[in-house]
């Protein structure tokens, strides 16, 4: 007889499994189906010129709007109620991982998540937006929350509630990391809610690289474009199994001189790009960062000695699908 | 286990403004700083007196880059940082196209030790050293001992500051005639052992860094102007290992041992033997033949006993028939003085006269319990003992050459 976590484990997995499958998503499908049978994963661009203009903040409706059709493209429901319910279900305890490092998620973007979730019917209390610090959460306008009440929001090092990392150091592939409670024990699914930016070492900070903010060591691990240790870190049973969504915030992006904040760079996307397939959305995204930089005159990212490995890698390791001919590619 | 804040003098009403309360960040890994350093005294014994966050102090040794990014030319790693990013040992980081250390003075562990531990054999023996560490580490050792505290984040251990001149004034205090950076990696916490040793040797106190030797040429120069003796981890002799088991590269350690050489301050190898990596006859013979060759005879090398820890568990303890064998081969490739370490009890750690064998210095453990020694010198047959044997010896190179 399982003990309760195990059980537990097992139910979140077999739950996620079928939705993986659902969606072409190779990670959680992997168990289910052979990899030469896997469907085409989608990534949907929503795109709303509105959102461009302006601060994101100033736009929070057509932005949730905006996610809704991206959610309702990407699994084909026919609400976006139904679509949210595609990945989530009320007694599922969403961890939304945010990016607070230099150039931040847009908290007007995680509001979004919210409704879908809350559409779901996730209870506030079963969400948690978290990230490592505190103060960089602060920093980036988020609101902390560490009641009981209402979506949580605090850093891995929050007094109490955060509870910061594991004792443990735990080995995935060429990383030892002890990773933060929040994702090893606190949540059972989580949604990566990174920003569309640049970075200095890896090319792209985007869904997989954003869980660098997961491990205790993150400074270890920028060697080699940062590869295969981002690799390593999303692969990881606290990450991959739980991993249900990713939403890239595109509202306005920054394609250099990542991953500190550089307005000098900023470029108004005004858009969010949605997958399952983790990925596939970075893989999607760091495509679409590098069509602006070809438009703005820059080299490409490999020219730069800064090429995209960890997507490769992810994909190579069948985390999920890296090459965009394999990607169906959707834009609303 | 004492309190990390009761080793120190007290601190001035200045520093205790600027401590202030304790800080959520440092109960971050809830009392691991207690734990930090084997057989130190950790900060998580401390209440009341943490940093808040992190310390912030300009750092030396970088160099400004296009897009606010900075190199740092510390050590060998020599780190591209991004605005808002750190450098691989997670202590220096970029602001905006400055690069500060988040660790000076930030000391997580602290511990009044024999010197004998550090190890230093040929360093004033019997004397103690007043020995500290900060977070981190610029390599990362699968077989790490103090990885709680090395393989760490400054926000994520528990620490008290301490200014250079408290640190000397407690040392004093504690009647430890020496500073030892150790524990974690000095280099690391580069800007606050330089001033505190140049504060340090001002007033009449002994500095040894306790390394892995991991820096670049200029920095480590500079740095021997301050310091009186230094250990330095010889990992193995293979660039394998030092990639596969250590995250690192041996070529800059061994440039490092040759400027130590050149630069004529004291040191000490310690060489950590782990069964099937770095134990074979002919590594230990190269790297022994590479000493004498370039280091001369006289630097003593200590072959030390691995335990199981950290990220390298599934290795039996280093038998002692091999700490011997290793010990042999040295002696046999010209060292002069071997020592074995971890082996409580065992003659190898006992001190022998190079020219007649006679046995100098008498070690049980970490302590000294019988030094012959007379002026430096075998009290037998008056050969000279290669050394620093007196704190005036230590003191006595007042201005050590600095060029590269």
């Amino acid at each position: 007889m399982p003990s309760s976590s195990n059980r537990r484990e097992f139910l979140v997995q077999v739950g996620a499994a079928a939705v993986g499958a659902a969606l072409g998503s190779p990670t959680l499908a992997r168990a289910t189906e052979p990899q030469a049978e896997r469907p085409r994963p989608r990534v949907v661009i929503g795109r709303d010129e509105t959102i461009a203009r302006g601060e994101p903040s100033e736009h929070a409706e057509p932005i949730r709007k905006l996610l809704d059709a991206a959610m309702q493209r990407l699994t084909g429901a026919s609400d976006a109620a139904a679509a949210w319910r595609t990945f989530f279900q009320p007694a599922n305890r969403v961890g939304i991982k945010v990016n607070t490092l230099g150039y931040s998620t847009h908290p007007v973007v995680v509001d979004a998540v919210v409704a879908g979730l809350r559409a779901a019917d996730v209870p506030a209390e079963n969400i948690l937006i978290w990230d490592r610090f505190d103060s960089e959460l602060v920093r980036a306008r988020f609101r902390l929350n560490k009641s009981t009440t209402g979506v949580r929001c605090f850093g891995t090092d929050a007094d109490r509630v955060g509870r910061g990392y594991l004792k443990e150091v735990e080995t995935s592939g060429r990383i030892g990391s002890c990773f933060s409670r929040i994702v090893a024990e606190e949540v059972d699914t989580l949604i990566c809610v990174p920003i569309l930016k640049d970075h200095n070492l890896a090319g792209v900070s985007l869904g997989m690289k954003n869980f660098y903010g997961a491990i205790h060591n993150p400074n270890k691990y920028h060697d080699h474009n940062c590869d295969p240790y981002v690799a390593d870190v999303v692969s990881h049973r606290y990450i991959a199994p739980k991993w249900r969504l990713t939403v890239v915030d595109a509202v306005r992006g920054q394609y250099h001189a990542g991953p500190g904040r550089s307005p000098e760079y900023f470029w108004p996307f005004g858009g969010l790009v949605v997958g399952a397939d983790f990925v596939a959305v970075d893989a999607v995204a760091a495509d679409v960062l590098e069509a602006k930089r070809r438009d703005a005159g820059l080299p490409a990212l490999a020219e730069e000695n800064r090429p995209c490995r960890h997507i490769t890698t992810a994909g190579a390791r069948g985390l999920g699908e890296a090459d965009l001919k394999r990607i169906e590619r959707i834009e609303v | 286990m004492d309190s990390l804040e009761n080793i120190f003098l007290q601190p001035t009403r200045r520093d205790v403004l600027r401590l202030g309360v304790a800080c959520g960040a440092a109960g971050l890994l809830c009392g691991r700083g207690v734990a930090a350093a084997q057989d130190t005294a950790g900060a998580g014994a401390l209440e009341g007196l943490r940093l808040p966050g992190v310390v912030r102090h300009e750092a030396r040794h970088w160099r400004s880059l296009p897009d606010r990014k900075v190199r740092c030319v510390l050590c060998p790693r020599v780190c591209e940082v991004a605005d808002v990013e750190r450098g691989y040992c997670g202590v220096r980081e970029n602001v905006g196209g400055q690069y500060q250390t988040l660790v000076y003075g930030a000391l997580c562990s602290a511990n009044v030790d024999p010197i004998e531990k550090k190890p230093l054999f040929h360093y004033q023996p019997g004397t103690t050293a007043f020995s500290v560490a900060t977070a981190g580490c610029n390599i990362e050792c699968r077989f790490c001992q103090n990885w709680q505290i090395s393989q760490f984040r400054p926000e994520q251990v528990p620490s008290v500051e301490v200014s250079p001149q408290r640190l000397v004034d407690s040392c004093k205090a504690a009647g430890s005639p020496t500073i030892a950076y150790t524990y974690s990696e000095p280099v690391i916490f580069y800007e606050y052992m330089y001033d505190t040793a140049m504060l340090a040797r001002q007033q009449g106190v002994g500095s040894v860094m306790i390394s892995n030797g991991y820096i670049l040429e200029k920095p480590m120069r500079e740095l021997c102007r301050a310091l009186t003796a230094v250990k330095i981890d010889l990992k193995a002799f293979t660039e394998s290992f030092y990639v596969e088991q250590c995250a690192g590269q041996l070529k800059p350690v061994l440039n490092t041992l040759e400027v130590l050489k050149d630069v004529g301050i004291w040191f000490e190898l310690v060489i950590l033997i782990i069964p099937t990596l770095n134990d074979s006859a002919d590594e230990i013979r190269r790297m022994s033949e590479w000493v004498v060759k370039h280091l001369g005879p006289d630097v003593p090398m200590h072959f030390t006993r691995y335990h199981p820890t950290y990220r390298l568990t599934n290795l039996p303890r280093t038998p002692v028939s091999t700490l011997e064998r290793c010990r042999r081969v040295a002696l046999d490739a010209g060292v002069r003085y071997a020592y074995l370490g971890n082996v409580p009890m065992h003659k190898g750690e006992n001190t022998y006269c190079h020219k007649c064998g006679t046995e100098l210095i008498h070690r049980v453990g970490m302590q000294t319990t019988d030094n012959r020694l007379r002026d430096g010198k075998c009290p037998k047959c008056g050969t000279a003992i290669p050394g620093v044997w007196s704190q005036a010896q230590a003191l006595s190179v007042t201005s050590r050459p600095a060029d590269v």
